[in-house]
């Protein structure tokens, strides 16, 4: 099976599947409370759902 | 306003959260040293804020229900108590 990197040209990859780009560990939030109402301690996957659009 | 003993247990609950978010990455990413690193750091404080807390006021896990004059492990509130 070949390995492709998050930073390939997205164009290389076979078509008609689904890609979830890798998560590197980055930072947490300093205020955990705000991340525990958030939901996540991750600021990176701090996705509020609009229900129309990616944030 | 809430007060000390829930206080305490809001603040345990938002540090499992940080553990429980922790695990899930650290599943996907197993040698991920400062996740880990920061996992460790957090299961300290929450071992910690639990004896703490289960000393002060009633214990939150069998084995830390240690008692001398009065079996505590009765003495915390039960669910339809309203307090979990």
């Amino acid at each position: 099976m070949q390995d492709y990197r998050f930073d390939d040209n997205i164009d290389n990859f076979p078509i008609a599947m689904a890609y979830v780009p890798w998560q590197h560990f980055d930072q947490i939030f300093d205020n955990l409370e705000k991340a525990y109402r958030i939901g996540t301690i991750f600021p990176d996957l701090d996705k509020p759902f609009t229900g129309r659009r990616c944030v | 306003m809430m007060n000390n003993k829930e206080q305490m247990l809001f603040d345990i609950g938002i540090i499992d959260f940080v553990l429980v978010d922790l695990m899930e990455y650290l599943d996907t990413h197993p040698f991920d040293q400062a996740a880990m690193d920061y996992f460790n750091h957090y299961a300290k404080i929450k071992n910690q804020m639990v004896k703490e807390f289960s000393q002060k006021y009633y214990p939150l896990t069998k084995d830390l229900a240690e008692s001398n004059k009065e079996w505590r492990w009765g003495s915390a509130p039960l669910p339809w108590e309203g307090v979990c």
